[in-house]
This record gives structure tokens, C-alpha cells and sequence, in this order.
């Protein structure tokens, strides 16, 4: 409370704060995050309630737009899996951080510590000696009746001496008052880097709140984190974060998390295995990792012992693991503790194996396979949570995950009690639980909603160390029983306060840490592929753009201009004998701008174009700035926005305005991308594209009989009429045209100047001239730049176009065939350049 | 009985193969009954990469790779093999299947042989309520295990038609269940499908038949490739009791173990990643020869 403050003042604050959690009432049954048990207001939380009412309804409505922007301008999505391949959505984020105080959190962090430990333990077990099961402490089956049990990885020990390097648990507060275990996440915990964004969101948002309530910062975990996975590192390498793909639900944290931490994103392809050792597919050739942070299922890691209809994963890893040639976090089979048939034999295990029980209890929970626990179950079904015991479902019973006991109808209910009688193996019941509720703010005010938390854990080199902060995942809905995001809920930051002021942490290492680099790391193949095909998209983007805007602005022109539209509609919509459409769009220069800019599919469309300068982007998100990355996604946008445009000025300020975001890309590229290998892939994309539209251009519009209109369009195309006509300061002639956008290597638009860039560019890739001799790509882009430096412009026909065109498609096909798909030999293993 | 064993297998691949990874289960191990006395396997081309090891279940495996163009694979194994079968337990004196099941749930081993492995639906074996009623008949209350086991395989033996244009290597096990028509594997799968769902432990077996019979006895469906049957757990004392419902017995001293595993995806004979065009053709001649009593 802000000193000097009028008694007015401080009433005019209480009644506004008063106003906020008017009507705000915990669900029955169920506890409060804002409202303790005795139903007053939790202090931390007084405070707060009181400083966003100090802002006012307004500006906290602005506020939370702000933040929501911020999303927004990220990028930050997550795909939901609810049709047809799923649609990216959205990150829907709860304003309100869910506030935990100093005490309460101690407690949950020593209990989410002993939790790791006893899972890391019960791993090494079952995938070591077994002798908790052999001393009855845990039945065999629970352990074999997993299907993430990967029996090709029992008996391999893992680098570093453990299995879990990050494990998260989703937490709730019970109607005592008390937190509860609800999961235990193993195999790949999602949410970390989510939570990093709603932080950022958040405090940005909320930046005087933030600072003033000491909130534990996050960057220092994930410092650690890094540093312990860094540590396995053998060679001077990378850790690879190995991800499915684009199509993941959560492919834009993996993507996030790799460019955060420093890791390169790969997926399956990018790797391969030599020798029983794991190496990256890059450029250069075949480059050594050691570490993998994996957030591919175990059972898609390797087809070859593990799923055979995998065509995600690493044929060999298995192997690779066993012979202790690659790091895998967690490792591969660690899904094994999320069964909820552990659940029940937990609080024995950490006794046994800990020496004290569980700071967190967890749900109870009865396995079936045993007979007591199964007439319990039985008997008490109606007040049970029945689910699947030792994976994601049980065929033909629980299709769908779990039942409410009490929601059955009869018939579900006597076929539910015979498979459990016959299989008790594959259910357990459990209690159902009741989350808590936390504010969630409502049309100006605060209204209580169930929520669950995701808190996170990781091995560092100084031991386990606890996420300070967390994943809340939020329920639409009043019923406080079950929530997933994947259902619409929405997610919230949490703020871990602390009793004194926090230090400030950032990933950015203090300089006595980093030794000095020029280079960036090795670029994977297929992140070069993508980048090259970004750069020829966005250039065909530009080009298309500039070929509908030529013929837009000349529609309605004096006959005389007119004469070039014919020539511009062929370059635009080449003649296809087989497609009636096309010739009728042929013939109507208006229909044709608006198919160009409307359509995508075949037609070579801006919308098509531009979707696919997008995926490319999406595969090497990582790589791009968040600038970047906006600008293709608003051009994506741009283009799929209905064409209502009835002029042809409303048309051609369309086509400018995605001409400028295709400007704003190069932009960004030319300033704010370090001038290595990923740069230069996707500048060569961008100049081999650019020249074959130049070469193209010039086909079609000049050569010695060309003039007038013609020329126009041609110095139009190629951006080159202001520096004709300061050059020449005559009308448009075709020589001098041509030497302009042909020749003149110093016109940054001109086939000489592409020609040149392609050549100094693969000049610098790895690989050039292996024999001193230029080859492939290299050697043509060498004669092709030579040969424009001293071609005259008063000879160059139609048939030299072609020529320049077809060389630049060499060019382009030799770079894909020696850099992408790894038909050349591998260069020697072990030459190691960074 | 001694046998010399030979098992050829010619793959031909139409479009050719640029690079190959391949987990092999090619050459026996000693087991309770079976004494490999000998054993080797020859691969052509010769690999880029050969390791022969164990996997989970104790099958010896060999993961080859093969990092050049090649248009076609042999793999030659010959093993002598000593089969000493155990005398069989009497059938009406083991015990009831559903102390079984309780018994197979209380294990207590992790090891390759522990019933723990062989409760569960596996990749190739999902669990189907209609094989599980068929199975069920056998299995009325109280029944002693191994019984009704025999029961079950002969039942299939008399209900089933051996027919190999029926089926193919990844035919689902409901499919040969509604037909009633398959081979060896897919008899094995329905006969482990359909244990399992009543929550008996079934492994799948990958072996051979000795390919001539003794005098007097007729030749066994499935001797002319390599064959596959199931093991029946009847309890710790008993053990893992083989059975044969293609030819609706119990294993003998004919029947050669190769691998075991949870089904067929566990045991085969040859599986891997490689790169091709096109499709590819496989040729496999089996000899299992007695060589003495």
C-alpha cells in the first residue's frame, strides 16, 4: 500500500477491491485458492485483489489484452486434436496468476522432489535387478502390464545413472485443504515452456504488481536444467530436443524450449545411427550427439525394436542406449511410473525405498489385479473414478480413458463389474477427486473456476531442483472433476511468492561460463531444406504479387499501355490447352488478378504460395526471430482474407500491403540474421528464385524488338524504373533495359547480381570444392556469373533466357541433391567443425 | 532325438534396396528340453554392420546393416539340435485355471520366463471378446489348466482350415477368428488372444517341425516352414506347457524351438527398416533331419 495515502483513498481502494470478489462463492465441496477453509480472504491474495483494483476495472481489462497480444504476436498456439488433422489454436490464457505462498510452496517442492526420486528409483528397479517385485513390494505385473515397459531397454544403464531428468506431477488442493497428487507425468512432461510464455505474457501485463510481490523468477531452472543435460555432453556438441513434428499438439513449445535452451530441434529424420552411435544429419555431414531431450513417446523412438509402424523415430536407438552411446531425458521407457496401478503401492514404496512416507499423498487408488482391492472396488463403484490400470485405455471397456463409477447406466455398469471380475488386472478405481477453484476474471469482476497444476522438476547438476512457478490448467466449466486443455479449458501463470526480494535470473550465462564462437553450430539438413524453400516461397510470393499488380494497374489504361497485359498474362497464367477455365480466365486480365490473389491449389495462387512459405517456416521455427516468424504468418493471414475488393485501386492496395510484408521479411532477414549457413540456404532459395523471375521476365518483355509498354512492365517487374530513368532519361529503349535487369551486377534486382550472390554464397557452404575444383552447384553458378559479367546486352535472346533459367533450376536441384537428401558421401566421421 | 537343422531364406528385392537395418531371430538356444549343440548363421552379402546378442526373452538375435545398394539377401542357418522333452504333466492334475490366473498376477519375477510378460493384449495380439467367448467353452469352472488347454487346441485344430491364401503375415487375429481358416501363426494368435482375455499367461512360439514323420505317423501340418505354436503357463511346478493347435497337440520331442516372445512381432524371424522402391519376394526351405535317437 502506497505510503502517504489518504484514509479516503485507502476506503475508496477497499470498496473497490470489495466490488472485484463480490458474489464470489467457492463451489460446495470443494476448496478455494482466493478463500481459505475458514472463509477468509489468504493475505498474499488480499494484496493482490486490492492492487488490481487500484488499476480499475478498465485498466485491468486492457491490461489482459496486452498480455493476450503479446500471445498473439508470438505466435504462441497449441493444436487440438478435434477432426480432421486438428487446427492450431489460439493459446487461451486465464489472466490471474494462481498465488502460492512461501510455506505452502516449501512443503510442495520437498514433496515433489521425494516424488522424483522415488519414481527414478522404482525405474532403475524395474528396468534393473527387479527386486521390488521379487521381495513382493511391487507385483511383477504392474510393472510388465505397462505399455510403456520397453523390454529392448531392461538392463541398459543410463548415461548420467538415471532415467528421469524431468518429471512434473499434477497437483490439486483437495476439500481438506491439503495438496494431492492427482499424476505423475514421466515420458515427455509438456506445459514448461508454455509456462515461461504465460510468465512473459503476464509480466509484461502486469509489470507493477509483478515486481512488487517478490515473484520467484523461472529462468534460473531452466539454467540448471541446461546445465545438466550439457553435462553428458562427451563431444563438443549440441543436445538435440527430439520432437514428432509440426503436426504435434505442443510443437510450438518444443520448438520454443530448443531456441530458449540453446538445443537444436530435430525430428527422426535429422538423425541416424552408425556404429550404434546417434548422429546428426547436417550439411557438413554426419555430426556426433550425445544428448537427447526427447519429447517423442518412447515407442515411436525406434522402429527397429520398438514400434515397426514408427516412421517418426531413429532406427537403432534402442541399441544406441544399450551400448551407452547417447543420453535420452527422460529415458526411453520411463512412462512405465504413470501407470495408476502404481498409485496404490506408492506410500509403501517410498517407506521402503525412501525411509518416510509421502510428503504428497496421492489419490487413493485400488488395483484390481489384486483381490481385496477388487471387491472393494466393486462393492463401492458408485463412488469411484474406474480406469484404465496400466496404459491410456482398456479395448471395449474404457475406450475413452475413465468413468465416473456413478454415471453408469445399467448395462455399462454390469459389463464394466465382468471385466473387471475376469481382467481386474486393467482397472484400478480410484476416489474422485474435487479440485480446488481459483479466481478467474469475468466480465470486471472475479469468479471462482476449478483448477489443476502442473509443477516440474528436473535433475541438475546440484541434485533436483523445483520449476519455481508452474503450468495451471483452468476449467470453463463449475464442475471441479476432471480437466484437460485438449476439452478448452484454459491455462494460467503461477507466481511462487517469496518472503524476501527475489534475485533476477536470466538463460544468459555470466561471461567467465562462454568460451568466445564466430560460428553457429552444425545446421541439420533438413533446417537447411526448409530455409532454402522459404526463401524461394516468399520470393515467388513477391514476384506473383508484382505480376498482378502490372496487369491491375493496367486494366483500365489507354490502348497503348494495354499491349503489355497479353504478354504479363502469359507469364502469370501460361497457356494450358487441357483446362477450359484457365483459357476463360485468359481471357479476362480482371479475373485472372483476382483467381491470382483468391485461388490457391494448382494455380500457383498467393494464398497457396503463401501457406506454403509458412510450413516451411513452421519446421524451422527455432531458427527465425519471433519477428520473423509474425510477418509470415500475417502474410498467410493477409492472403486467405476474402477478396472484397471491387476496384482496382482497392486490389492493388491490397497486393502493396503484401508486398510490404514480404519487404518486412527481407528486411528483418538482411538486418537481423547472422550471416551463416541458415542465412545463406535461404538467401540462395531467395536469389535462384528471384533470377529465374528475372530471366523469365525479360523472355517474355524485351529482347531487341521490344519497346514502350513492354519495356515499362519489364523495369516494373524487376524495380528498376527509377534508376533507368535517372541513368538514362530517355524513354524505356531495349538495350539499355536489358543490360539494367540483366547485366548491371551493381542493380541488387539483376540476373548478374543473383548469379554472383549464389556464387559467393555456395562458395562459403561446407563441401565447396572438394578437389579445389568447383563441382555441381558451385561449377554452374561459377560459368553463369562469368558468363553475365561479359555477355553484351545487344545479343541476348529469347533462347539465352532459357538457358540462364534452366541452369538456375540446376543449380537449385544439385544444392537439394548434396545437401539435403545425403546422396554425396558422408565426409570422414569425427571432422569435427563447429 | 538329434537334428540337424538348415533354414534358408531368399529375399529378392524388385526395386532394390539402398540401405537395410534388420533385427534377425535366426538362431536357437539352449532351453528347458532343447541343447543347441551347434549352431551358425551365414548372411550374403556380407553386412556393414553384424552384432549377435540376446534379447529381452533370451532369444539370440543378430542386427545387421546393410549401408549399400543390394538387390538381394540369403540368410543360411544350420544348428544341430538336441530336443530331451520333459515328461508331460498329467493333465487332470494340474490345477484349476483360475488358481493359475491368481498365481500369474501374484508372480513375482521380472524374468524373461515370468507369467507377468504374457498377460497383456500385445502389438500383434489385441484381446477380442468374440475369440474370448470361443475360448472360454473350454474353460468351464474349475477346470484343471492344462486340460482344457488341450481341449482349446484340439478344438482348434478340428474347427480351423489350414489355408495359407487365407490369411498373410499381419493379418489380425479377429480376422482368422471369423474366418476360421489361417496358418500356424495365426491359430497361435487367436489361441493367445483368447487365454489372455480370460487372464492366462500365453507366449507365441517360433520354431521348426522335424519334416519327414517317424513311420506310422502322418506328416504334421506346417513342416515346410518355419512353424509356430503357444506355451501354456500351468503353474510354477509345471511350467510352460506347449501346444500346437494347427495340429491340435501338445509339443514333443518333433517340435524345435526358434524364439519366443508375446507374438509374432517378438519372434520373427526377420524384421527391419530399409530402403527401397519396390516390393520384394521371400523364399524359405526348412530341413530338420533326425539324425539319431
Amino acid at each position: 500500500m502506497a505510503r502517504g495515502e489518504s484514509a479516503a483513498k485507502r476506503r475508496a481502494r477497499g470498496e473497490r477491491a470489495a466490488a472485484l470478489i463480490a458474489g464470489y462463492r467457492p463451489l460446495a465441496g470443494a476448496a478455494d485458492e482466493l478463500i481459505d477453509l475458514s472463509g477468509t480472504v489468504r493475505p498474499h491474495w488480499g494484496r493482490f485483489v486490492e492492487t488490481l483494483a487500484g488499476l480499475g476495472v478498465d485498466e485491468v481489462a486492457r491490461r489482459f489484452q496486452t498480455a493476450d497480444r503479446h500471445l498473439r504476436d508470438s505466435g504462441v498456439v497449441f493444436r487440438a486434436y478435434d477432426g480432421e488433422g486438428g487446427a492450431e489454436r489460439p493459446w487461451p490464457l486465464s489472466h490471474v496468476p494462481v498465488l502460492i505462498g512461501p510455506e505452502e510452496w516449501r512443503h510442495l517442492e520437498a514433496g515433489l522432489v521425494q516424488r522424483a526420486e522415488l519414481m527414478d528409483a522404482i525405474l532403475a528397479d524395474a528396468y534393473g535387478e527387479g527386486k521390488l517385485p521379487a521381495t513382493g513390494a511391487l507385483p511383477a505385473a504392474v510393472i510388465a502390464g505397462s505399455e510403456e515397459y520397453l523390454r529392448p531397454l531392461v538392463g541398459a544403464k543410463p548415461i548420467g545413472g538415471h532415467h528421469l531428468r524431468i518429471y512434473a506431477a499434477d497437483v490439486g488442493r483437495g476439500p481438506d485443504g491439503r495438496w494431492w497428487v492427482i499424476s505423475d507425468r514421466a515420458q515427455a512432461p509438456s506445459g514448461a515452456g508454455y509456462a515461461l510464455e504465460n510468465r512473459l505474457a503476464l509480466s509484461r501485463a502486469l509489470p507493477e504488481i509483478y515486481r512488487g510481490f517478490h515473484v520467484e523468477r523461472l529462468a534460473g531452472f531452466f539454467q540448471a536444467f541446461r546445465g545438466g543435460l550439457n553435462a553428458l555432453n562427451r563431444h563438443d556438441t549440441r543436445v538435440a530436443l527430439l520432437t514428432p513434428g509440426p503436426l504435434n499438439e505442443t510443437y510450438f513449445e518444443h520448438a520454443y524450449l530448443a531456441r530458449y535452451l540453446g538445443f537444436v530441434l530435430v525430428e527422426g529424420d535429422d538423425l541416424t545411427v552408425r556404429d550404434d552411435a546417434v548422429y546428426l544429419r547436417t550439411i557438413s555431414g554426419l555430426r556426433p550427439i550425445d544428448v537427447i531431450l526427447r519429447r517423442l513417446d518412447s515407442d515411436f523412438a525406434d522402429p527397429l525394436e520398438l514400434n515397426p509402424s514408427s516412421k517418426l523415430g531413429v532406427p537403432g536407438l534402442a541399441r544406441a542406449v544399450r551400448n551407452r552411446q547417447v543420453a535420452i531425458a527422460n529415458a526411453l521407457g520411463s512412462g512405465l511410473v504413470e501407470s495408476k496401478a502404481l498409485l496404490g503401492f506408492l506410500p509403501a514404496l517410498a517407506r521402503r525405498i525412501l525411509g518416510r512416507d509421502l510428503i504428497l499423498p496421492n489419490v487413493a487408488t485400488w488395483w484390481c489385479g489384486q483381490t481385496l482391492e477388487r471387491d472393494h472396488v466393486i462393492e463401492n463403484l458408485d463412488r469411484m473414478v474406474i480406469a484404465p490400470a496400466l496404459g491410456a485405455r482398456v479395448a471395449g471397456v474404457l475406450d475413452r480413458g475413465p468413468v465416473l463409477g456413478a454415471d453408469l447406466g445399467e448395462a455399462a455398469r454390469a459389463k464394466l463389474v465382468a471385466a473387471i471380475g475376469t481382467r481386474g488386472t486393467d482397472f484400478v478405481g480410484q476416489e474422485v477427486v474435487r479440485l480446488s477453484t481459483t479466481p478467474v476474471w469475468h466480465d470486471g469482476r472475479l469468479v471462482p473456476r476449478p483448477c489443476i497444476l502442473r509443477l516440474y522438476v528436473a535433475r541438475t547438476e546440484s541434485g533436483w531442483k523445483v520449476m519455481p512457478g508452474g503450468f495451471c490448467r483452468i476449467s470453463e466449466r463449475e464442475d471441479a472433476r476432471a480437466v484437460t486443455l485438449q476439452q478448452g479449458g484454459a491455462s494460467a501463470d503461477v507466481w511462487v511468492l517469496s518472503d524476501k526480494p527475489v534475485a533476477e535470473t536470466t538463460l544468459i550465462p555470466s561471461p567467465d561460463e562462454v568460451a568466445l564462437r564466430r560460428l553457429t553450430a552444425n545446421l541439420p539438413s533438413r533446417a537447411a531444406e526448409n530455409l532454402f524453400w522459404l526463401g524461394r516461397y516468399v520470393e515467388r510470393t513477391e514476384t506473383t504479387l508484382r505480376l498482378a499488380r502490372a496487369i491491375a494497374a493496367r486494366i483500365a489504361d489507354e490502348e497503348n499501355e494495354r499491349r503489355a497485359i497479353r504478354p504479363l498474362m502469359d507469364m502469370l497464367w501460361p497457356a494450358r490447352e487441357d483446362d477450359p477455365e484457365r483459357e476463360a480466365i485468359r481471357a479476362a486480365p480482371d479475373r485472372a488478378v483476382r483467381a491470382i490473389l483468391s485461388r490457391g491449389g494448382d494455380f500457383g495462387g498467393v494464398p497457396a504460395l503463401a501457406t506454403w512459405a509458412r510450413r516451411a517456416a513452421s519446421v524451422i521455427r527455432d531458427r527465425l526471430s519471433p519477428d520473423a516468424w509474425r510477418v509470415i504468418a500475417d502474410l498467410e493471414a493477409q492472403a486467405a482474407r476474402p477478396l472484397r475488393a471491387t476496384t482496382e485501386v482497392e486490389i492493388i492496395e491490397r497486393i502493396e500491403n503484401s508486398l510490404r510484408l514480404v519487404a518486412a521479411f527481407s528486411g528483418l532477414v538482411q538486418e537481423n540474421m547472422v550471416r551463416h549457413n541458415g542465412w545463406r540456404f535461404l538467401d540462395l532459395g531467395r536469389r535462384i528464385e528471384r533470377g529465374i523471375a528475372v530471366a523469365t521476365a525479360t523472355r517474355f518483355l524485351g529482347g531487341p524488338e521490344a519497346r514502350g509498354g513492354r519495356l515499362e512492365a519489364l523495369l516494373e517487374l524487376a524495380d528498376s524504373q527509377i534508376v533507368y530513368r535517372i541513368r538514362y532519361e530517355i524513354a524505356p529503349a531495349a538495350v539499355p533495359v536489358t543490360d539494367l535487369v540483366l547485366l548491371d551486377p551493381g542493380n541488387p534486382r539483376s540476373l548478374a547480381f543473383q548469379a554472383e550472390r549464389i556464387r559467393a554464397s555456395l562458395e562459403n557452404l561446407p563441401g565447396h570444392a572438394p578437389n579445389g575444383m568447383p563441382a555441381g552447384a558451385d561449377r554452374i553458378a561459377t560459368l553463369l556469373s562469368a558468363e553475365l559479367a561479359t555477355a553484351d546486352a545487344a545479343r541476348l535472346d529469347a533462347a539465352a533466357m532459357l538457358s540462364y533459367e534452366r541452369r538456375l533450376m540446376q543449380i537449385s536441384d544439385e544444392i537439394a541433391l548434396v545437401y539435403f537428401t545425403h546422396r554425396r558421401p558422408a565426409p570422414p566421421l569425427g571432422d569435427e567443425t563447429v | 532325438m538329434l537334428y540337424d537343422v538348415r533354414l534358408v531364406s531368399r529375399y529378392r528385392y524388385e526395386g532394390g534396396v539402398l540401405f537395410a537395418r534388420q533385427v534377425l531371430h535366426q538362431l536357437p538356444v539352449d532351453r528347458p528340453g532343447q541343447r543347441v549343440i551347434a549352431a551358425e548363421l551365414t548372411i550374403e552379402p556380407q553386412p556393414t554392420e553384424r552384432r549377435d546378442e540376446a534379447d529381452f526373452f533370451g532369444n539370440r538375435i543378430t542386427a545387421i546393416a546393410i549401408a549399400f545398394p543390394h538387390d538381394r539377401l540369403t540368410l543360411e542357418m544350420r544348428a544341430r539340435i538336441a530336443v530331451e522333452p520333459r515328461p508331460p504333466p498329467v493333465p487332470g492334475l494340474t490345477p484349476a485355471w483360475e488358481v493359475i490366473r491368481r498365481a500369474a498376477v501374484a508372480e513375482t519375477s521380472l524374468g524373461p520366463r515370468s507369467p507377468a510378460h504374457y498377460l497383456w493384449a500385445s502389438r500383434a495380439v489385441p484381446l477380442e471378446p468374440a475369440i474370448a467367448d470361443y475360448v472360454a467353452e473350454s474353460f468351464t469352472p474349475g477346470r484343471p489348466v492344462l486340460e482344457a488347454g488341450l481341449d482349446l487346441t484340439k478344438r482348434i485344430k478340428r474347427d480351423f482350415t489350414y489355408d495359407p491364401a487365407a490369411t498373410d503375415v499381419t493379418t489380425r487375429p479377429i480376422v482368422s477368428f471369423e474366418q476360421r481358416a489361417g496358418v500356424c501363426q495365426d491359430f497361435a494368435h487367436v489361441m493367445i488372444s483368447g487365454l489372455r482375455a480370460l487372464g492366462l499367461p500365453a507366449i507365441y512360439v517360433s520354431g521348426f517341425l522335424r519334416t519327414e514323420p517317424p513311420p506310422g505317423r502322418p506328416r504334421l501340418e506346417g513342416a515346410d516352414a518355419t512353424h509356430a505354436w503357444v506355451a501354456l503357463w500351468c503353474g510354477r511346478e509345471a511350467g510352460w506347457i506347449g501346444l500346437d493347435p494347427t495340429n491340435g497337440v501338445a509339443a514333443g520331442e518333433d517340435h524345435l524351438v526358434l524364439a519366443i516372445g508375446r507374438d509374432y512381432a517378438d519372434a520373427a524371424p526377420a524384421d527391419g527398416v530399409i530402403v527401397t522402391a519396390g516390393g520384394h519376394s521371400l523364399d524359405v526351405a526348412v530341413d530338420v533331419v533326425p539324425i539319431r535317437k
